[in-house]
C-alpha cells in the first residue's frame, strides 16, 4: 500500500517536472569575489532566473590561488566555461593559445562594444589584434589621507598634496615617531603588488618599463627609496602587501597610503576617522597625471564544453545596469557609459573615476611575470640598500630589454 | 635498550612474530592482492608524479603545451638555467640552513619539553596536550599570526623587547634581508617543536626506571645520568624524528609564503615556494620542474636515511 502511495507521488512529479522543458545547461564559472556584495551574485542569480537555457555553476577561487588552479585545469585538459582573470595575465595565456578568441561573438554583440570601453582595460585582452578578454571592472590607485592627522599637523585637510614635493613635505610633517606614525604608506612586496604601485611614479617622472635605466625611472626609485630611508615610510613596505598597507592606514600608523578602490568597503567599516581621497601627485615641473590599471578581464578557456552560455553571461555582467552595481564594492567599470547616480561614497568615486581617465595598463605582454620580476627585484635591492639604484636598475633594464626586443609592449 | 617507547613510530608489535610461524607454502594467491594495492598506490601517487616532474624538468614547458605529455625535449637546459641562477643558490643555501636549524632546534627543544613533562607535577599531561595545539593550526594561519607579531612598528616582539630595554630600536624582523630566514625559521621551530616533543615524551616514557635507580645508587648526578642513560635510551628515536622533521621542513611552504612570500630579495626563500613562484607565477613550467627536483633529490636522501635507520634498529 505504502510502496503504491510512493510510486503514485513519484508518478505525479514527473509528470509535473516534464513540461519544464530540458534542464537548463551548466556553465561553469570561476571567480575570486568573496564580498556578497559584489554584482557577480546578483549577476547569477539575476541570469539564472532570466533565462532557462542555461544556469551558471560558481566556485569561489581565492584570488591568489586562481593562476595555479587554472593551470592545472589546463593541463589536465578539464577548463572551467568563465573564468575572471588579472588583467596583466591575460596575455600569457591568450599568447600560449589557451584562451578562446572572442573576435567573432564581440563582432556580433549589441552589449560588449569595443569602443565603449576605455583603451586601458579593453587592452588588457588583445593579442595580435584578436580579442580574448572582456573586462569585468576596472580599478587604479589614489591616495588615501587621515584629514584628523593632517588638522592635528596643522595640515590642511582640503588641500592633499598635489606635487612630489608637496607629498614628500606633508609626509615629513605628518610623520610621528613617538605615535608610531609614518607620513606614508605604499606596498613593495616582492609580488606583483609591488610593481603595480611603483608604476605611477614611473609613469609620472615621465619613464617607461622600455627604459628602466634612464633618469626618469631612477627618480622615481629615488622618491620611493627617500621616504624609507628618512623615515617618513615603514621599512616594512617591502614585506606588505596592498591590504596590509591599508592595515596600518586604519590602525593610524600611516596617514597617507596608496589604496585602491576596493578598499572602500574596508576603510568604511573599520576606519574610524575622516578619511578622504585626493588625486595621486605629479612630479614638479612634469605635470603627468598617471596611475596604474587593474581590475578583472572575463575569459573562455579553450575547451570550455560551454562556451556560447559563457558568453553569453558576459553579456549579462556587461550590461550598464549590472555594471552600475559593482561600485558597492568599489570596483568600477571598465565602460564609458556607466555613470553611477548618488554613488556611495561620492568623492572617492569621483576621484578614482577621474584618475581611472590617466590609469595605464601592464602590459599586455605574455611575459608580463618576467617584466614584473625584474622589476620587483630592482625595487627591492633599492628600497633594502643592497645595491645602489642606478646598478639595480640596470640589472632590471638588462633583464628586460631582450624580452621586449623579442616581443615589443 | 628498550625499545617500548618508540615501538609505535614503526607500527611494529611483537605479537606479531608469531605470523612468521606460518609455512611459506601456505601463502595463498590473496596475499599478492594485498601487496599489489599499496604497490598499485605507490605507483599511482608517488612514483608517477615524481617522474612526471623530472619529464617535465626536461622539457621546454609554456601555458599551450603543459596539456601535452610530449613536449619539446630540452635536455638538461633548465637544470642549466636553475644552477646559473643566483637567486636559487641563494634560496638553495636558505633552505640548507631553514633545514638544519629547525631539525637541531625542534628535536632540542622537543626533547628539553619531553624530559621537562616526563617529571610529575600537577597538570604536567594536560599542558603537555595543549602545547600540540600549535602543531594543529593551519600553518597559514601560523604565518599569519607571526607576520604581527614580527612587525616592526605595531608588533608584540619589539614592544616587548623595548619595554625590556633589551634592543635600543625596532628591529625589522621581516623587511631586513639579513633577518628575515632567522624570523621564519623562529617561526617554524615553534610551529612544529610540539610534534618532536610529543613523539619523543613517548620514547621517554618508554625507558625502564631500573637503571635510575641503579644509577643513582651508584652515585651518578642528574647530568650523567642524561648522558648514559637517557640519551642512549632516546638514540634510535631521536635519529627518526630528526629524519621526519628534515622531511617536513624540507617541504615547508604555507608558513613562508604568508610570513615573506619569500622576501625580501629571496633572503627567506626555500625550494618548495621558489619552485611554486616559478611555475604558478613566472609560467616557468621547466624551471620550477627542476628546482623541485633539487628539493625532491635532498628529501630523498633524507627518506632512505629514515628507513635505513628504521631496519637496522629492527634488526638490532
Amino acid at each position: 500500500m505504502l510502496s503504491r502511495c510512493l510510486l503514485a507521488v513519484a508518478g505525479l512529479l514527473c509528470a509535473l517536472a516534464r513540461p519544464a522543458a530540458a534542464d537548463p545547461k551548466p556553465v561553469t564559472l570561476w571567480h575570486v569575489f568573496n564580498l556578497e556584495t559584489d554584482m557577480i551574485y546578483g549577476g547569477i542569480k539575476g541570469f539564472n532566473e532570466s533565462q532557462s537555457d542555461y544556469r551558471i555553476d560558481a566556485r569561489l577561487v581565492p584570488a591568489n590561488q586562481l593562476n595555479a588552479e587554472l593551470i592545472k585545469a589546463i593541463a589536465t585538459g578539464s577548463v572551467p566555461d568563465l573564468v575572471t582573470l588579472d588583467n596583466p595575465v591575460v596575455a600569457s595565456f591568450s599568447a600560449q593559445g589557451t584562451l578562446t578568441d572572442l573576435s567573432d561573438r564581440v563582432a556580433k554583440s549589441a552589449v560588449v562594444k569595443p569602443d565603449v570601453y576605455f583603451k586601458g582595460p579593453w587592452a588588457s585582452g588583445l593579442w595580435k589584434g584578436h580579442i580574448f578578454a572582456v573586462p569585468r571592472d576596472a580599478n587604479t590607485l589614489a591616495l588615501c589621507y587621515n584629514a584628523d592627522m593632517f588638522r592635528t599637523k596643522g595640515l590642511d585637510p582640503a588641500k592633499p598634496p598635489q606635487t612630489w614635493s608637496e607629498l614628500v613635505s606633508a609626509a615629513k610633517t605628518l610623520t610621528d615617531p613617538g605615535k608610531n606614525v609614518y607620513g606614508f604608506g605604499f606596498s613593495a612586496m616582492q609580488a606583483e603588488e609591488g610593481v603595480f604601485q611603483w608604476l605611477p611614479f614611473l609613469y609620472q617622472a615621465g619613464g617607461s618599463i622600455q627604459h628602466l635605466d634612464a633618469p626618469e625611472a631612477r627618480e622615481s626609485l629615488q622618491l620611493l627609496v627617500d621616504f624609507v630611508k628618512n623615515g617618513w615610510a615603514s621599512r616594512d613596505v617591502i614585506n606588505e602587501r596592498q591590504y596590509e598597507v591599508t592595515n596600518t592606514f586604519m590602525a593610524g600608523n600611516s596617514a597617507m597610503v596608496l589604496c585602491g578602490p576596493w578598499e572602500l568597503p574596508r576603510l568604511q567599516k573599520d576606519a574610524k576617522f575622516d578619511w578622504r581621497l585626493a588625486l595621486l601627485p605629479v612630479k614638479d615641473g612634469k605635470d603627468i597625471h598617471a596611475s596604474s590599471l587593474g581590475g578583472y578581464d572575463w575569459v573562455i578557456p579553450k575547451g570550455a564544453t560551454d562556451s556560447d552560455g559563457a558568453f553569453k553571461f558576459i553579456e549579462f555582467m556587461s550590461n550598464p545596469k549590472i555594471l552600475n552595481e559593482g561600485w558597492k564594492t568599489g570596483r568600477l567599470a571598465p565602460r564609458s557609459d556607466v555613470v553611477v547616480e548618488n554613488p556611495l561614497w561620492p568623492q572617492a568615486y569621483a576621484i578614482y573615476r577621474e584618475q581611472l581617465q590617466t590609469a595605464r595598463a601592464r602590459g599586455p605582454h605574455p611575459q608580463w611575470p618576467d617584466l614584473s620580476r625584474a622589476m620587483q627585484i630592482a625595487e627591492q635591492e633599492a628600497i633594502t640598500g643592497a645595491r645602489p639604484i642606478g646598478d639595480a636598475l640596470a640589472d632590471a633594464a638588462k633583464k628586460i630589454q631582450p624580452i621586449l626586443a623579442k616581443t615589443p609592449l | 635498550m628498550n625499545r617500548r617507547g618508540w615501538r609505535f613510530l614503526r607500527g611494529r608489535h611483537p605479537r606479531r612474530r608469531a605470523a612468521r610461524t606460518v609455512p611459506v607454502g601456505s601463502r595463498s594467491p590473496l596475499l599478492f592482492l594485498f601487496l599489489a594495492i599499496p604497490v598499485a598506490y605507490l605507483l599511482a601517487l608517488v612514483a608517477f608524479p615524481v617522474a612526471y616532474n623530472v619529464l617535465m624538468s626536461l622539457q621546454d614547458v609554456n601555458l599551450g603545451n603543459i596539456a601535452d605529455l610530449l613536449r619539446p625535449f630540452a635536455g638538461l637546459d633548465n637544470y642549466r638555467a636553475v644552477m646559473a641562477d643566483p637567486e636559487f643558490r641563494k634560496v638553495f643555501l636558505n633552505s640548507l640552513m631553514f633545514v638544519g636549524s629547525n631539525v637541531v632546534a625542534q628535536v632540542g627543544i622537543g626533547l628539553a619539553v619531553a624530559l621537562f613533562f616526563s617529571q610529575r607535577f600537577p597538570w604536567s599531561q594536560g599542558l603537555r596536550g595543549l602545547l600540540l595545539a600549535a602543531w594543529m593550526l593551519p600553518a597559514l594561519v601560523v604565518g599569519a599570526l607571526w607576520k604581527w607579531l614580527f612587525a616592526t612598528e605595531y608588533g608584540v616582539v619589539n614592544f616587548v623587547l623595548i619595554g625590556l630595554r633589551l634592543v635600543p630600536a625596532p628591529i625589522h624582523w621581516l623587511s631586513d634581508p639579513s633577518l628575515s630566514l632567522a624570523s621564519v625559521t623562529i617561526a617554524n621551530i615553534w610551529f612544529g617543536t610540539p610534534f618532536s616533543m610529543i613523539l619523543l615524551s613517548a620514547a621517554v616514557a618508554g625507558i625502564p626506571l631500573e637503571p635510575y635507580e641503579a644509577a643513582a645508587l651508584d652515585g651518578a648526578g642528574p647530568l650523567q645520568r642524561f648522558r648514559y642513560i637517557t640519551l642512549p635510551a632516546l638514540r634510535p628515536a631521536l635519529l627518526a624524528v630528526a629524519c621526519l622533521v628534515t622531511i617536513y621542513t624540507m617541504r615547508a611552504f604555507d608558513l613562508i609564503f604568508a610570513m615573506t612570500g619569500g622576501g625580501p630579495l629571496d633572503s627567506s626563500n626555500v625550494l618548495p615556494l621558489f619552485s611554486y613562484q616559478f611555475t604558478f607565477q613566472q609560467f616557468s613550467f621547466g624551471i620550477g620542474a627542476a628546482i623541485g627536483s633539487f628539493a625532491f633529490v635532498i628529501v630523498f636522501g633524507v627518506a632512505l636515511l629514515y628507513v635505513s635507520t628504521l631496519k637496522r634498529e629492527a634488526t638490532e
